[in-house]
């Protein structure tokens, strides 16, 4: 008698459970993003000669690469082997360049400058082995024909940042 | 100390405009169109300088795959998202490899260096 009046008892008293749906929500972030800080410019310190080098009149483009996950992503830098809009130009253009490890967020990054790979000549890949932020720093020199000048006008030439999973 | 120097250097640049593509490993399904399965990709464009990314589909060797997608040259207005389909023949996806975005500058443009960004995500 007392066991049927405690459970009729528990089951008067217990409070009613409400079945609900709880949703776990969340966002896909980038884990790689490419952030170009400085578009570079050209100086023209000889008739012959457009360069990005500062001691030229120029400014090299830096370009950031924030990687959230480490070991996911390479970077890849191309510097330009030739304009994408130029006067006519008769002669042949000889290009050089190069893409270094700027500043870097994690003192470990500076060994990707040891680290990286050049192939072909105006290609630079990086193994992004670290989280944080890195700057890459891309230099680009175009000499003219044998002591020929430039064409008057406007010279414009592309690098490639490129952020490449693994 | 080490986000401290990081916050430091992200706010020490304030002109710097990026290309983000998610998700890193897209995984393929079967479409609504058969023998053709589809991705969903999501490209975010926070460069100012930029309006129009350019969708690739490529092997391990870097050459073109024949795909379809909504666009294949996408126009986004500056710190915009979109979302876009990638359709790609099942007999193909096996030598799929990256589907890549790039984005695209005026041949007109009057800077005198550009840079061009390609953020490519890897087939999983």
């Amino acid at each position: 008698m007392l066991k049927k009046l405690a459970v009729i008892c528990s089951l008067i008293l217990s409070t009613p459970a409400f079945a609900t749906n709880s949703p776990i929500s969340g966002n896909v972030q980038a884990k790689c993003s490419i952030w170009t800080e400085t578009q570079g410019v050209y100086g023209n310190p000889l008739p012959n000669k457009l360069d990005t080098l500062p001691a030229s009149g120029g400014t090299k483009a830096s370009i950031r690469v924030d990687i959230a996950q480490a070991n996911f992503y390479k970077t890849r830098f191309t510097h330009p082997i030739s304009f994408s809009s130029s006067p006519t130009l008769s002669d042949t253009v000889a290009w050089t360049g190069s893409t270094v490890v700027g500043q870097v967020s994690v003192a470990g990054m500076s060994a990707y400058e040891a680290a990286k790979v050049v192939s072909p000549s105006n290609v630079t890949t990086f193994d992004m082995t670290l989280a944080g932020s890195t700057w890459f720093t891309v230099s680009s020199t175009a000499m003219y024909g044998y002591a020929k000048s430039f064409p008057a006008g406007s010279y414009v030439a592309q690098i490639v940042a490129e952020c490449i999973a693994k | 100390m080490r986000l401290l120097l990081t916050l430091i250097f992200i706010f020490s640049f304030t002109n710097s405009f990026a290309h983000e593509m998610t998700p890193a490993y897209p995984k393929f399904s079967n479409s609504y169109i058969n023998n053709v399965s589809t991705t969903k990709m999501k490209l975010f464009n926070k460069r100012e300088d930029i309006s129009y990314y350019k969708v690739e589909v490529l092997t391990n060797d870097w050459k073109p795959i024949a795909f379809a997608s909504t666009n294949k040259i996408i126009k986004l207005g500056y710190n915009k998202t979109i979302l876009f389909d990638v359709y790609v023949q099942t007999k193909d996806i096996k030598h799929v490899v990256y589907i890549c975005t790039v984005s695209k500058n005026f041949k007109q443009e009057k800077k005198v260096t550009l840079v061009a960004s390609r953020i490519c995500s890897k087939i999983d």
